[in-house]
C-alpha cells in the first residue's frame, strides 16, 4: 500500500478543488466497484454489493490549503486558509499552487524582539519570487497546498496530507481486497471535510444509509508533554467513542470492538477532545443513521509532515474487511 | 403534583449519546398513553397519539439526554474525563458521581489536585476539567480491569423535595419538560383532539440537537413545539433573560418562534389564566427548536420553556407547579387545533 499512499499524498487537492485527487482515485477503483458516480459537490461515490445493510464508508479526499486573497505591491501573496492551520508549523513551509507555481511561507515580525512570538496567519505571506503583482505567477483566488515529499521510515511514514489520504488508501485497498460483501456498501470519497464537513452532508443525504462509518486520522497523546489522550501511534486501530462534535452510536462501537477482538486486530478506544469527522454529518443527514468512526492514529496533524504507523494502516484495512464481509447484528 | 415519575427520570442516567436507561423509563410510561411508539435511528422516542382528524400533526419535542462526563484516560487509580455537553466546571470538585462501567455502576468522587501541584496560573478560579480526576476507591489494577475509556459518568445526587413546592436535582434540564409532556399525554387521554400528536423524547440535544433535526425529518409534522428549560431568577441572575421561579412557563418570541404560534399561545394562556413569561430569543434559542424550524422544508415552530435555577449544575431547581402549567398549556393548545388551523398561519398580516 506504500506506493499508493505516496501517490495520494503527493497529489495536490485542497478543499473545494478536489479534481486532481478524484481523478487519481477513480483510476484506482474503477475495476473494483459495481457503480461509480460523482454528486453535485464532487463527492466520488462507489457502490459495491447489494442486499443486507446499506452502509456508507466515508474518507474525505480533500486536504488543507491556502487561497490567495491579494498580492501586495511588493509581490507577496497574502492568503486565507482553506481549513485549519497551526501557525507555528506554517512559517518556512513550501507550497505548490494548482497552476504549478511554487512559494515559501514567510511572516512579518521576525525581528529579534518578536521572534519568539507566533505570527497569526494574516501576518504571513507566500513569497513566490515575484517583486510586484505584475510579475507574480499567482493572483487572487489561486489555491496552493503544502509541498512535502512522502518518506518511508520503515514502520512509520511521513507526508503532507496524510490527513486524510492515508484513509483514502485504506478505502481503495479495502475495495480491492473485499471479494464479497453481504451488504450494499457505498465507498464515498468526500469533498470539503476540512472546511466544516460539507461533502458528507450531501452524499449522506443522497445515499440515506442505515450505518455510516467515517475513516479519518486522529491526533495522539504519545509525544512529549502532549494532550491527555490515550491513543498512541502503532498501538492499533482507533475506534471512536466520542469527539467534540459527535458521539458514536454505542451499538456501532460494540460491533466494531467485538469484530476487532474476534479477528485479533489490535485496537484502541478513542475519546477525543479535538477535531471531528464526516461521521457527524452522516449521523444527522435526513432521518439520521447509526454512525461510528475508525481512526488511524497520526502525529503532527495539520502540519506539513504528518506521521502514521504502517501497522495501524494495515490493521484498519483488516478491520474494515472483517466488518463488511459478514452479516451484521446490532 | 405527583413527582414519582419525574424523580425516577432524575435518578436515571441517560447522558447525551447514551440515552438508553432514560429512554426505557419513558417508553414504559408512554406505551399506554400513545397509539404507536417507536425509535429513530439515533434513538429518539416517537410516540403517536392519534387525533380524530386526518393528516395534520403537531410534534412536541422534549430532549431526554442529560449533561455529564465521559472517561477519556485512565491514569493508575484515577480517571481523566471529558465533558458530555456544557457542564458547569465550577461546581465539579467534590461532587459524588456514578461511573457506568460494563461491570456495573461504581460510586466515585470528583477530586481536584492541591493548588501547589497544578501548573502555574491554573490554580486561580475554576480548575480546568483536564486537571480534575475521578477517584472510585479502587487500586490501579482493579480500575484497569473494570473501567474503560468511553464509560460515562453521571451525577449521583438524588432529587430533593424542598419547601414551597420546589424540587432540586440534576437533569431537570430537560427531564422536567419530559414530565410536562407526559402529563400532557395523560390529560389528552380524556380530551377530544383533531390533530395527531407526536410526542418526541429526543436524544443528543446538549451536544448539538442531533435528535431534533433527524426526528423532525422522519415525522414531518405541520407544526413543532420544543419544550425546554430556561433561566429562573436567582443569585446573580436577575436580568431580562431570567424569569421568576413559579411564575409559569415562558413563550418564546424571536427568530425561531413563528409569530402566529406565539400569538396563539399567548392568547390561550391569557384565556386560561395560566401565568406566563415572554422569552425574547433574538437569534438561536439553544434548544431543539433551532433545528426543528429548519428541518425538511421548514416547520412553524415555537419554544416553550420552564424556568429553573442553577442550570447545568447537579442542583437545578424547579417549581413543580410550572411543570403542571406547562402540561396544561400544551394540552389546551392541542385541543384547540382545528382542521383549518394550518391555513391561518400566514405571513400577510
Amino acid at each position: 500500500m506504500k506506493p499508493l499512499i505516496k501517490k495520494l499524498t503527493e497529489t495536490f487537492s485542497p478543499s473545494g478543488y478536489e479534481n486532481a485527487i478524484r481523478e487519481v482515485i477513480t483510476d484506482e477503483i474503477k475495476d473494483f466497484a459495481d457503480e461509480i458516480r460523482v454528486d453535485a459537490l464532487g463527492n466520488l461515490i462507489a457502490r459495491k454489493g447489494s442486499g443486507g445493510k446499506k452502509i456508507m464508508i466515508a474518507a474525505h479526499m480533500d486536504e488543507i490549503g491556502l487561497i490567495v486573497n491579494h498580492v501586495d505591491e511588493k509581490g507577496f501573496a497574502r492568503f486565507s486558509p482553506l481549513g485549519t492551520f497551526l501557525p507555528h508549523t506554517l512559517v518556512g513551509a513550501r507550497v505548490r499552487f494548482l497552476n504549478g507555481a511554487y512559494g515559501v511561507v514567510g511572516a512579518e515580525y521576525l525581528k529579534k524582539e518578536t521572534q519568539t512570538k507566533l505570527a497569526p496567519l494574516d501576518k504571513m505571506f507566500i513569497d513566490t519570487g515575484a517583486t510586484s503583482p505584475k510579475d507574480s505567477p499567482v493572483k487572487i483566488g489561486d489555491v496552493a497546498a503544502l509541498e512535502r515529499p512522502f518518506h518511508d521510515l520503515g514502520k512509520r511514514l511521513i507526508a503532507k496530507s496524510m490527513d486524510n489520504r492515508v484513509s483514502v488508501a485504506v478505502l481503495i485497498e479495502t475495495m480491492r481486497k473485499l471479494k464479497t460483501t453481504a451488504h450494499e456498501v457505498y465507498f464515498v470519497f468526500t469533498t470539503q471535510e476540512e472546511v466544516q464537513v460539507r461533502g458528507a452532508i450531501t452524499s449522506a443525504f443522497g445515499i440515506a444509509p442505515e450505518i455510516g462509518i467515517a475513516i479519518d486520522i486522529c491526533p495522539v497523546g504519545d509525544t512529549p508533554d502532549s494532550a491527555k489522550k490515550e491513543v498512541s501511534l502503532g498501538k492499533g486501530v482507533s475506534i471512536k467513542i466520542k469527539d467534540p462534535l459527535m458521539i458514536a452510536d454505542p451499538r456501532i462501537v460494540t460491533w466494531m470492538i467485538k469484530a476487532a477482538e474476534k479477528a485479533n486486530i489490535p485496537y484502541q478506544r478513542e475519546v477525543s477532545t479535538l477535531g471531528s469527522t464526516d461521521a457527524r454529518a452522516i449521523q444527522v443527514a435526513g432521518a439520521g443513521a447509526m454512525v461510528g468512526g475508525i481512526s488511524i492514529p497520526c502525529r503532527y496533524v495539520h502540519s506539513p509532515s504528518e506521521m502514521v504507523d504502517y501497522d495501524d494502516v494495515q490493521n484498519t484495512v483488516k478491520l474494515l474487511i472483517t466488518l463488511l464481509e459478514k452479516k451484521i447484528e446490532l | 403534583m405527583k413527582t414519582d415519575f419525574l424523580k425516577s427520570l432524575l435518578s436515571s442516567s441517560g447522558l447525551s449519546g447514551f440515552e438508553i436507561p432514560v429512554a426505557e423509563l419513558i417508553k414504559e410510561k408512554w406505551a399506554s398513553l400513545t397509539d404507536e411508539l417507536d425509535q429513530s435511528a439515533l434513538g429518539s422516542l416517537h410516540g403517536l397519539k392519534r387525533g380524530s382528524g386526518k393528516g395534520h400533526s403537531v410534534m412536541i419535542a422534549t430532549h431526554m439526554d442529560a449533561i455529564g462526563l465521559i472517561v477519556s484516560k485512565v491514569s493508575g487509580e484515577f480517571l481523566h474525563v471529558a465533558n458530555l455537553g456544557g457542564i458547569d466546571i465550577r461546581v465539579l470538585p467534590g461532587q459524588a458521581v456514578i461511573v457506568h462501567s460494563e461491570r456495573g455502576d461504581l460510586s466515585g468522587i470528583i477530586a481536584q489536585p492541591p493548588a501547589h501541584l497544578l501548573p502555574e496560573g491554573e490554580a486561580k478560579g475554576a480548575v480546568a476539567l483536564k486537571h480534575l480526576l475521578i477517584d472510585v476507591g479502587l487500586s490501579a489494577r482493579q480500575v484497569a480491569r473494570k473501567i474503560k475509556i468511553g464509560d460515562t459518568v453521571s451525577f449521583a445526587t438524588e432529587p430533593t423535595e424542598m419547601s414551597g413546592g420546589l424540587l432540586a436535582g440534576h437533569s431537570l434540564d430537560n427531564r422536567a419538560s419530559v414530565a410536562a409532556l407526559t402529563l400532557c399525554l395523560e390529560e389528552l387521554q380524556s380530551r377530544d383532539h383533531i390533530w395527531d400528536v407526536w410526542a418526541a423524547a429526543t436524544v443528543q440535544e446538549e451536544i448539538g440537537h442531533m435528535g431534533a433535526s433527524t426526528s423532525a425529518f422522519q415525522i414531518r409534522p405541520d407544526i413543532a413545539i420544543a419544550v425546554n428549560v430556561t433561566f429562573a431568577k436567582g443569585p446573580g441572575a436577575t436580568n431580562w433573560e431570567t424569569f421568576e421561579l413559579g411564575s409559569g412557563p415562558t413563550i418564546g418570541l424571536g427568530a425561531v418562534n413563528h409569530p402566529f404560534l406565539h400569538q396563539q399561545f399567548k392568547e390561550l394562556a391569557e384565556k386560561l389564566e395560566i401565568p406566563f413569561g415572554i422569552e425574547i430569543l433574538p437569534g438561536r434559542s439553544g434548544t431543539d427548536g433551532d433545528d426543528l424550524q429548519i428541518s425538511v422544508e421548514g416547520i412553524p415552530t415555537i419554544v416553550i420553556s420552564i424556568p429553573i435555577r442553577y442550570m447545568h449544575t447537579p442542583v437545578e431547581v424547579v417549581a413543580t407547579k410550572d411543570i403542571q402549567r406547562t402540561a396544561r398549556l400544551l394540552t389546551e393548545f392541542v385541543a384547540m387545533l382545528d382542521a383549518d388551523f394550518l391555513e391561518k398561519i400566514v405571513w400577510d398580516d
